[in-house]
Order: C-alpha cells, then sequence, then structure tokens
C-alpha cells in the first residue's frame, strides 16, 4: 500500500482507535487529583446546612490548633484580604428595566448563606482526613432566615428576597416576538393546545468529582492551577480578576477530564477559594470535592416552568407559538444560567418549523437553591422539549398522525438560508427528508401490530417522535491553532478546545492526517495549557465544528509555508513543488525532501505556524428521533423498547466518536424523562437527591439496543470541514421522544390528552398515578 | 503506623497504613497507583472497583487492613506484560470508554466476571455490571466490549 493510502486509513470519515485510550484502559490516566506535589496540603469545605442565613459568627481557633491543620479560612478573611466575587455580565435587564443584579458569588459565603451546601469555611491541612477533622470542629452560628425555593412562590408579594438590593426575587426578563400578532393568530385559529411544562432540575453528574491544585511558583511569582475544566482560558481570566492578578500570573493546566457536560465550564467559588490558599500559604493546595458537594454545589441545569401554546389553522399549519417561562437561576444568578433560558432556548424554541408569529415571555427568577449553569443542551433541550410536546397535543387534537403534521409545518429545503423569528439564520437543512428516514429506520407504519403483540402480554405500548434542530457554536466562532513541524518526526497542533472524554483529540488527529498524510502516530494534538493557547474552549458543541475547522486550517497554512521552504531547499519555483505523505518533490524529477529534514534544517530546527481563523456563524444539526415504549399497568413502570434516530451533522469525522456521542446523549435524555430529579425539600431548601442512591442516573440495566444512522449528504456551509455539532443533539431529542411514546401510551389507554400533564421525571409512581387520572397541578399557574 | 501486606498485582507490598484509611487511598496515595478512581466516596458508583481475591469489590468501602494477606489487583495489574488483557483490547476496540472515569473500575468488575464466567450472556453482563456507574457511553458499547473480551479470550475474535 502506498503512504498516502496508508494514511488515510486514520483520516476522517474512518473508524480508528481513539489516541485517548491506550493510557486509559491502562489506568495511566492522569486526572487532577492523580498529581500530588511534594508538600502538597489538602482543602476541605464547611458548607452551609440553612438554604438561607445570617452568618453570626464563626469559630476557627479550635480547628486551627489541631493536627496538622496550616490554615482556616473565612468568607470575612477573603473579603478583607481583597478576594473579589466572581463576575456576572449579563446583557439583559429587569422586566422594570433596571440592570441585571445578583448577589456577589464568593469564594466563601460572607455575611449570608443563600443555599444549602454553599462553601463558608475552608480548612487547609496536611492531609485530606486532618483537613476534615478540623473541619467538624469549625463551629458557624447561623441566624436562619425563611428560604424561598420555588420560582412561583419566589415572584408573590413578600416573598423571603435572595438579594436585598433588588425590590424582588426576578433576575432578568425578555421578550420576543409580536404579542398582539400572536394573539390576533390565537383569535382567528381553528385549533389552540396549550402544554404545561416542569423542565425538571438536574445534576450533570460527570463521574469525575470536580479536583483542582493550586500552587504557587515563588521565583516566577506566577501561580499554577491544574484542574477539571472545559473552559481553561475562562477559570485563568475569573481566578485572575477574583484575586487581583493579571491573567498572565496565572497558568491553567488541564490534564485528563473525566466528563463535562457544561458543569465544569467556568471557574466555581471552590476554584478561587483553593488558588487563595496557594497564593497565601506558597504551598501547594488541593481540593476534590466529595459526591455529596457535587450534588450540593456544582451547578445544576434546566429547572424551568413553562406554560406554552400553539394556534394552528384547520389544515394543522402553525399560526402562531406563545409560550410563558420561569427559569429557575438559583440564589446565584450567573450569566450561564441566564442566557440559556434568555437567549439559547428561545433561538430554537421554532425550531424546524416555518412560524414566524411568535410571543415569548421569559424570566429569570432567584431562589434559594444550587446555582443553575450549563448541562447538556443548555436551552435547546427545554426548548425543544416544549415545541414537540406541543406538535403533539396538536397532532392529538386534529387527530392527524404527529409525524405528518410535523411535516407539514417543517421548513422547506428552497427556504434555505431560513432566518427564523429570533433572527438566527440556518444555512441548510433537508428536514423532511431525514424524517423520512426516520420513519423506516423505525418502521413506524408498522406500529399498531407493535401495540397489539405488546397488549397480548398485558402491557401498554406507546410510541414518541421528535423533530427538531439546535444551534451549536458556543457564541465564539473564532480559534487559534499553532502547528509545529518536529525534527524528530512529530506534527505537533496545539489547540485552544478542551478534550473532556468526548474524543476531541483523536477527532482533530484524523483531520491532520488528512491534510498532511501522514500516519495518524506522528500527530500529536496539545490542549489545556493556557501558557500554550487560549481560547473559549469547549461547549456548545463546538469543538470539532469550530476547533476542528480551525486546525484544518491551521494544517493547510503550514504545508503552504512548507512548500515555500521546500522551494527554497529545493531550488526549485514553489509551483512546482509537490506534497506526498511527508515528503516534497519537484514534479518530474527525483529530487525532493522530507517534511521533518525540512524543519531541522530551520533556524530554530522547526517549522512553527500560528493559525487564528472562524467559521461563518452556528451549525444547525437535526435529527429525527423516534422512541417506543412499554409501560406496565400494575407498576407504572416505563420501559424503552426500541429508539431510532437519523441524525444530520453534515459530515463525519469520526464514526463511532459520533454515534457514542447519540447514543450516550439519548441515554441522558432518557435519564431526564424518565429518573432523574434533582429535589429540594420545599420548606426548607435542603437537598434530597443529594447521593447516587436517591438520584437516580441510568444504569447498565435500561435500554441500549439503539438503531442510530447518520445522513452526511446536507454538509454544513459555513465552515470548510462542511460538519455541525454533534455532542447534544442525543440528549435534546431524546427527553421529547421518550414523553411523546409515554404520553401515547397513556392516551392510548383512555387517559386522552390528560395524560398530556403529566410531568417528568416519568417515574412508576407518575405513570401509575396519571393511568389512574391523577395529575399534580400545573407548574406555572394560568395567571402565575 | 501499622505495616500492611499484601500481594498488589502480583507483587508483595507493604504499606503504612492506620486503622481507619480505606483500601483505595492506600493504593492512590502510599502506593501511587492512581488508575484506581473516586467518583462518589460511599460505594454508589463502582469506580473504585478492584479485585481482592479475585472478586470485584468496592475499594473506597473496604478498610485497607481488610486486604491484609489478600491479592489485590488494580487496573494497573490488568495488562499480561506489555500486551494489554483481552479487555483492555475490547474497550479500546468497541469505543467502550468516553471520559475514562468509570473505565478501570468496569474493567475489574468485567474482570471478576470473566474470571468466574468466560462466556456470559448478555444478561450475565449486565448483572455484572449494575454497580458501575457511566455517564458518557450509555453503556451499548461497554457490555459490547466485554462480550468482545469473552470472544477474544475464546480465541473467536482479534
Amino acid at each position: 500500500m502506498n503512504a498516502p493510502l496508508e494514511a488515510s486509513r486514520f483520516g476522517s470519515g474512518q473508524q480508528v482507535q481513539r489516541v485517548e485510550d491506550p493510557a486509559l484502559v491502562a489506568g495511566q490516566g492522569r486526572f487532577t487529583d492523580d498529581v500530588a506535589p511534594a508538600g502538597l496540603l489538602h482543602a476541605v469545605f464547611v458548607r452551609s446546612p440553612h438554604a438561607h442565613a445570617r452568618i453570626v459568627s464563626i469559630e476557627p481557633d479550635a480547628a486551627a490548633a489541631m493536627s496538622g491543620v496550616v490554615a482556616v479560612f473565612t468568607g470575612a478573611q477573603l473579603v478583607a484580604a481583597g478576594v473579589k466575587a466572581l463576575p456576572t455580565v449579563v446583557p439583559f435587564k429587569r422586566s422594570d428595566g433596571q440592570d441585571v443584579q445578583a448577589a456577589p458569588r464568593r469564594a466563601l459565603a460572607h455575611e449570608r448563606v443563600r443555599y444549602v451546601g454553599e462553601a463558608v469555611v475552608m480548612v487547609v491541612a496536611a492531609s485530606r482526613e486532618a483537613a476534615r477533622a478540623a473541619a467538624d470542629a469549625v463551629f458557624v452560628e447561623y441566624d436562619e432566615l425563611p428560604a424561598v425555593i420555588d420560582v412561583v412562590a419566589a415572584m408573590r408579594p413578600g416573598a423571603p428576597k435572595v438579594f436585598d438590593a433588588l425590590p424582588d426575587n426576578e433576575a432578568a426578563a425578555m421578550r420576543y416576538g409580536d404579542a398582539a400578532a400572536a394573539q390576533a393568530a390565537f383569535d382567528r385559529a381553528a385549533v389552540r393546545v396549550a402544554v404545561d411544562i416542569h423542565n425538571q432540575r438536574l445534576a450533570p453528574s460527570p463521574l469525575e468529582p470536580r479536583a483542582v491544585l493550586a500552587e504557587f511558583d515563588a521565583a516566577t511569582r506566577r501561580l499554577q492551577i491544574r484542574l477539571s475544566s472545559q473552559m481553561p482560558t475562562g477559570v485563568r481570566d475569573s481566578v485572575a480578576g477574583a484575586l487581583g492578578l493579571k491573567p498572565d500570573a496565572v497558568r491553567v493546566v488541564v490534564g485528563d477530564v473525566g466528563g463535562g457536560f457544561g458543569m465544569k465550564t467556568g471557574a466555581y467559588p471552590e476554584d478561587v477559594a483553593v488558588a487563595h490558599a496557594a497564593h497565601t500559604l506558597q504551598r501547594p493546595v488541593k481540593w476534590r470535592a466529595e459526591r455529596l458537594e457535587e450534588f450540593l454545589a456544582a451547578v445544576h441545569g434546566r429547572d424551568a416552568i413553562s406554560h406554552a401554546e400553539l394556534a394552528l389553522d384547520a389544515a394543522g399549519k402553525v399560526l402562531a407559538l406563545r409560550v410563558k417561562v420561569m427559569a429557575n437561576t438559583g440564589a446565584y444568578a450567573t450569566s450561564t444560567g441566564m442566557v440559556i433560558p434568555l437567549a439559547l432556548g428561545p433561538w430554537v424554541i421554532t425550531s424546524i418549523y416555518d412560524i414566524q408569529t411568535i410571543d415569548l415571555q421569559l424570566q429569570t427568577v432567584m431562589t434559594h437553591t444550587g446555582t443553575i449553569g450549563a448541562y447538556r443542551g443548555a436551552g435547546r433541550p427545554e426548548a425543544i422539549y416544549i415545541t414537540e410536546r406541543l406538535f403533539d397535543a396538536a397532532a392529538r387534537e386534529l387527530k392527524l398522525d404527529p409525524a405528518e403534521l410535523r411535516r407539514r409545518n417543517m421548513i422547506r429545503p428552497e427556504q434555505m438560508p431560513y432566518k427564523n423569528p429570533l433572527g438566527q439564520l440556518y444555512d441548510c437543512g433537508q428536514f423532511e427528508k431525514i424524517l423520512d428516514q426516520g420513519l423506516a429506520l423505525a418502521e413506524w407504519h408498522g406500529f399498531v401490530a407493535r401495540r397489539e403483540a405488546s397488549q397480548r402480554k398485558g402491557r401498554l405500548r406507546g410510541r414518541g417522535i421528535a423533530t427538531f434542530l439546535e444551534w451549536t457554536g458556543g457564541a465564539v466562532f473564532e480559534e487559534r491553532v499553532t502547528v509545529t513541524v518536529r525534527p524528530d518526526g512529530i506534527v505537533e497542533l496545539c489547540s485552544a478546545v478542551q478534550a473532556m472524554g468526548q474524543g476531541i483529540a483523536t477527532s482533530l488527529a484524523q483531520l491532520a492526517v488528512d491534510v498532511f498524510q501522514l500516519p495518524i502516530e506522528r500527530i500529536r494534538v496539545t490542549m489545556g495549557d493556557t501558557d500554550r493557547n487560549n481560547g473559549f474552549g469547549s461547549a456548545g458543541s463546538r469543538s470539532a465544528y469550530i476547533g476542528g475547522s480551525a486546525l484544518h486550517v491551521a494544517s493547510r497554512k503550514t504545508l503552504d509555508e512548507a512548500r515555500t521552504l521546500a522551494a527554497q531547499a529545493l531550488e526549485a519555483p514553489a509551483r512546482d513543488i509537490e506534497y506526498t505523505a511527508g515528503r516534497f518533490s519537484v514534479s518530474g524529477t527525483d529530487l525532493g525532501i522530507d517534511l521533518f529534514e525540512l524543519a531541522a534544517r530551520q533556524k530554530d530546527a522547526r517549522i512553527f505556524v500560528e493559525s487564528t481563523s472562524a467559521v461563518g456563524g452556528a451549525s444547525w444539526p437535526n435529527a429525527c428521533h423516534v422512541c417506543e415504549v412499554e409501560i406496565d399497568p400494575d407498576t407504572g413502570a416505563v420501559e424503552v423498547v426500541s429508539y431510532a434516530s437519523v441524525n444530520d451533522i453534515g459530515r463525519v469525522i469520526s464514526p463511532q466518536i459520533v454515534q457514542g456521542q447519540v447514543d450516550g446523549g439519548a441515554v441522558q435524555g432518557i435519564g431526564q424523562a424518565l429518573c432523574e430529579r434533582m429535589a429540594y425539600e420545599p420548606e426548607t431548601g435542603q437537598a434530597l437527591s443529594a447521593s447516587f442512591m436517591d438520584y437516580a442516573m441510568p444504569r447498565v440495566d435500561g435500554f441500549r439496543a439503539f438503531k442510530t444512522r447518520f445522513d452526511t449528504t446536507v454538509p454544513c456551509t459555513i465552515n470548510p470541514l462542511g460538519v455541525k455539532g454533534v455532542g447534544e443533539l442525543g440528549t435534546i431529542g431524546a427527553a421529547p421522544a421518550v414523553v411523546n411514546a409515554v404520553i401515547d401510551a397513556l392516551d392510548h389507554a383512555g387517559q386522552g390528552r390528560s395524560a398530556e400533564r403529566i410531568q417528568m421525571p416519568l417515574t412508576p409512581e407518575r405513570v401509575w398515578r396519571a393511568l389512574h387520572g391523577q395529575y399534580d397541578p400545573p407548574p406555572l399557574p394560568p395567571q402565575g | 503506623m501499622p505495616t500492611l501486606q499484601f500481594t498488589l498485582n502480583g507483587r508483595a507490598v507493604q504499606a503504612a497504613a492506620e486503622s481507619q484509611d480505606l483500601l483505595v487511598d492506600v493504593l492512590r496515595g502510599a502506593l501511587a497507583l492512581t488508575g484506581t478512581h473516586v467518583g462518589c466516596d460511599t460505594g454508589q458508583c463502582g469506580a473504585c472497583t478492584v479485585m481482592v481475591d479475585g472478586r470485584a469489590v468496592r475499594s473506597c468501602t473496604l478498610l485497607a487492613v481488610q486486604a491484609a494477606g489478600c491479592e489485590v489487583t488494580t487496573v494497573e495489574g490488568l495488562a499480561q506484560g506489555d500486551a494489554p488483557h483481552p479487555l483492555q483490547q475490547a474497550f479500546m476496540q468497541c469505543h467502550g470508554l468516553q471520559c475514562g472515569f468509570c473505565t478501570p473500575g468496569m474493567l475489574m468488575s468485567a474482570a471478576a466476571l470473566l474470571r468466574e464466567n468466560p462466556a456470559p450472556s448478555e444478561a450475565e453482563i449486565v448483572d455484572a455490571l449494575e454497580g458501575n456507574l457511566c455517564r458518557c457511553t450509555g453503556y451499548t458499547n461497554i457490555v459490547a466490549s466485554v462480550q468482545q473480551a469473552a470472544r477474544l479470550i475464546a480465541g473467536q475474535a482479534r
């Protein structure tokens, strides 16, 4: 086999062994908690037992005197030392026109605690055990205050306030669309349907708990922070800002990351506290979260209630969409926690449908609960869930096949590029083609026979569909990549996107193989070091789409520069220089030079290229997901029995990886649909699901027989690779597909449209009660 | 501090351990084998699974002293010399891991299963892995990896 052909076995579109895997399966990964420098100190946090309280006093002396304890830090000490709160920068306003304000999110609580689990005191000791024992000896006196957990209660007059400086608990509000036009459409509509939705709070729960290790180098006066994060540069800037350091005085290093899912996107209070300790004590300090701390104090996702309405004409054409949403921000309203419900969700709420008349009334509300941040999908799962539930409700009302109703409303290929009513521009998409393939893969029209077969076994069968798109890109479309051709035969590409377990190093390496025509072993992708590269990091399914495009451009640029160097070395015009599989040659001659030999001949013995490039905007992956479920009517237990999906993610770089993303993502969506819920006790704000015993994450006995296909015939038009984001698609599609299937089964069992009142997660108890006509009241009261 | 003696990955080892120390902390700390991970501290996620005398055990809920005199195998001891264990090979072939954090525990639970039952049914694999959480893969490829490993061991696949 010739060299380019040999190399192309590892290029894009090929199934390759991931470059990440040999170390990980051998136990040789390098996660943050695996690193233990000499002289390491360990931090442990004392956390608030109350949802809302005034800190009366803190007595740290007994703890400080204990064996092995080096220091005890309180919020007051940090404030006195000039440590600032984490920034909240938000382009939104409150409904009274005031700028957004939120309680300062400090490294350690000062004067007031606002949720159960908020860090109050940090103990630093020679061992984790000593720190833990000393933490138990810290005495904090609290004056407990009334707390509010639920957003509706939080907006009632006289509700306990999360942040005293504001007149109420509203963080921000947004209105999109044309209320009068929407009302007119509803007035003339033949059919009007409404659904009430609680998109419950979820704990993202990557298996690796957060960990951070900070070291201060007295010689260089620099702080090095090693942590598990998706956004090294953002953490660097936030921590530097909080500590009053210049960004270049802080280096953030990220090793292996044991899952992120959006939860590891920004700096956490604990990161600042640990960095401050290392800076002050001039000793390395490490903290590794216990799982309980992750449930209490890592960000949660979702938690939004809505009342959504759809107006249609008699033929099933949608006339208008009207949605009212109240989203919980938790106690500390963050930029992320507000952008998700106020922008990212609305951007996709009309999805793949030609709907131009909308009225969206959106509000974010603060409560005495843990901080809401990003969790896989971030806004798009909430929005798509609303839209897909409405389409099913309308199909039921119109007595139409739910697939047919969707088809009648889809944006047609000839309408591309299509601007949705939020001003988002879809570059491409052939939604009906994806629908048709999805229906065929799911054997949509054979359902009646399957339902009858289930019935004979005494089980209720339902079928649900979700056809949808999502937005990917993370709002920053530019990436910088550096390429070094080394004399030792390695092409090293340094990217600022961040591996977090998704296999991005492999996909990026495959893209480099395409350009350099070299075996994948000769490609090295490095990430996770703010001294080497900086950027937005990995979120919003942007890593392959934007990071990959930038890496492709940088690789091409490198070959162009190397060609010029080769022309000089070979004393031939550049236009006569050909490149094949690591070798430049003068066409028509046997003169040539190896790429790496060429690098060795340069004055610093390498070819180094820096490249910054951007894609033309967001990408719009889309899909058709179809799920079938069986319900045991005696117990209400739901079993997913089939799941078929056809996904348009444009060109596929790594087939095995993208299927892993879609299927693994779908299991997270199934988890939301059926079992997961981060629950608080409504009066006290105590977390009720703060362990894997109480927070029901899918285990291996759940559904695994996914039928997953990719249609690669509709490449993205606004990046050089034609790829679209893939990381969140499965999660976004699965929850509505599963819930629509369960509601279909309940409808068929005699519940009719009442079945639409059931709320996630569809636990056996809720499903059993629904089968007996019992439902919870709507989460957002009609005039709430 | 008392000294604990046991066999670790085929070699006799000694480590200082207090009576309250957990096996996982001794493995990751004094013995510097960080392949065994702590995911929940409470025996609910399985990331810390190791084999003790051939049985899958959560090292975060076992006192180190309970391993005295036992044969402990961690993920670092799974390979035979330079050759990866069939399970390691199969997890790489079948994309049985994404972030890799749960993987050592999955491998050790699966290794204990295959030791007892070299040709497990799908239901037996599911049963053996029920205590191991994975947030990335959705488990499909993990079960496929164990099936592939069984085929590799039986010489029915490569």
